[in-house]
């Protein structure tokens, strides 16, 4: 029994995607990120010299600050905070300047489902905006199981709370190689293996969880192919309004 | 998945690379040695990319990824103009706009000995040249350039400093010279100083021309060659 989805949208099909690099003018990295009316803000500082006390000083560290929209800051903006260092501690290069501290401040701007995977495009996109060494891009998708067992990607709000459970899983971006790397490959691009980060909520059977994981592997590449798009046709930094 | 047979790209010189990009394969290039610059790293066998950017060659044998950030990456041999945070017995403390503050020794000056060493407040602007820059040391600073010689470094008195991107400053500094500087000195006197980390410092006899120098070279820096002449133009204009 297929389910109806508000706008029409197939089980398979994400919602409209926007990134904007270099929108804060303090900020040393910023970028905006929407997935349909989910809007994420983030902007990075650093890397500043310094490390926390119990950080190793053989390593760069990362401090997110997560911003929700309304509300005192609580148990669950600790939650977002330490997933997102996890993530991004993942995809950083941390010996390139050891003894630093690069602080990214992640501010929700309108939660309408798949939130962290709008805020770990929004990180993304702002590291490499301040020019932070990474190893990859991280793409992260939400997919979510409904009553009959159907298998839906980036569910809107009300989509998720409707759902038996919802998992959001970050995934290494497609890379660009010169080496063709086998069977993986299509057209000169190559998919890595491996999931970065995976969030679950509610219950759902396992088999059902190895299946989100591999219709959300199968999204990568073209959702890889808009990030980088929006993120390389970004002029140079907004010209001031004086004179 | 129908498998289309795949055609890697034999090359990403010039073009827009993204981290965790492949764009070397040195088990194909033995024999051979290669300069990496700025923005790309060894992982083993082959040569992938940190910062987004256009990749760039330069014959024989350089490869780097030139992209333009607000922060700085300090590197031997560039001539960046520094902020003074502190003073302590031996060095300077300096802001470079890099991931550490820089260290200035108190004798690198022309002449400098235990007994003249400059006195320089919290907040003075200084033109040096980076000796030293290792990953996790402090980068080291000098007043002096290769020589000896005092050569234009030292402080910056008077004028106005402002802050942009790197990629600004390589553009004022390339070689011919940018066409925005070019119109305006055709009409106006002023001077310059251009740090590769980003700062540019503007002097003038009147105010009005270091308000115009410094607003023109930040509006535009996102124009090409020809719309940055007419701009300038412009710009002129109002001042007459």
């Amino acid at each position: 029994m297929d389910l109806e989805r508000e706008g029409g949208r197939g089980a398979n099909q994400l919602r409209p995607i926007d990134c904007t690099r270099n929108v804060l003018s303090r900020a040393h990295g910023s970028a905006s990120c929407s997935h349909g009316e989910t809007r994420v803000l983030a902007a990075v500082y650093g890397p500043k010299a310094g490390t926390k006390k119990n950080e190793n000083p053989e390593k760069a560290c990362i401090e997110v600050i997560w911003k929700p929209k309304t509300g005192q800051i609580g148990k669950s903006e600790k939650e977002f905070e330490m997933i997102l260092k996890r993530t991004l501690q993942n995809i950083c290069l941390l010996t390139v300047h050891p003894n630093t501290t690069t602080s990214i401040i992640v501010q929700v701007v309108h939660d309408d489902g798949s939130l962290l995977p709008c805020a770990i495009h929004a990180a993304c996109a702002a590291l490499v905006d301040a020019g932070i060494p990474l190893k990859y891009l991280a793409v992260a998708i939400c997919c979510c199981l409904t009553e009959s067992g159907q298998i839906i990607l980036d569910p809107s709000k009300l989509e998720e709370q409707r759902m038996k459970g919802f998992v959001c899983i970050a995934f290494p971006s497609s890379i660009q190689s010169v080496i063709s790397q086998g069977s993986a490959d299509v057209g000169g691009e190559s998919v890595g293996n491996g999931v970065i980060t995976s969030l679950t909520h509610g219950v759902m059977p396992v088999d059902d969880y190895f299946q989100c994981v591999e219709q959300g592997r199968a999204a990568i590449i073209p959702l890889s192919n808009i990030l980088k798009k929006r993120l390389q046709s970004q002029p140079a930094s907004k010209q001031s309004k004086a004179g | 998945m129908e498998s289309k047979p795949s055609v890697s790209p034999s090359s990403f010189v010039d073009q827009q690379v993204f981290p965790g990009d492949v764009v070397l394969d040195l088990s194909k290039m033995t024999n051979q040695t290669i300069k990496l610059g700025g923005g790309l790293r060894q992982d083993g066998d082959v040569i992938s990319v940190m910062k987004a950017g256009k990749l760039r060659f330069s014959k024989p044998n350089k490869y780097w990824v030139e992209s333009s950030h607000k922060r700085y990456v300090p590197s031997a041999g560039d001539n960046v103009l520094g902020i003074v945070v502190d003073a302590k017995a031996d060095n300077f403390l300096v802001d470079i706009k890099g991931p550490m503050l820089a260290f200035l020794p108190v004798l690198a000056f022309e002449g400098g000995t235990r007994r003249n060493i400059p006195k320089f407040e919290i907040g003075t602007l200084l033109y040096v040249r980076v000796v030293k820059a290792n990953t996790g040391m402090n980068p080291e600073l000098s007043c002096m350039d290769a020589s000896g010689k005092a050569a234009e470094y030292g402080p910056l008195k008077d004028g106005f400093m402002f802050e942009s991107s790197t990629g600004l400053s390589r553009t004022l500094l390339s070689t011919p010279t940018c066409p925005v500087l070019e119109t305006l000195g055709k009409k106006l006197a002023f001077e310059i100083a251009v740090g590769l980390n980003g700062r540019v410092w503007v002097n003038a006899t009147s105010p009005s021309v270091i308000v115009l120098v410094a607003n023109t070279i930040m509006q535009t820096e996102s124009l090409s060659p020809a719309q940055q002449k007419i701009k300038v133009e412009n710009l002129l204009q109002r001042l007459q």
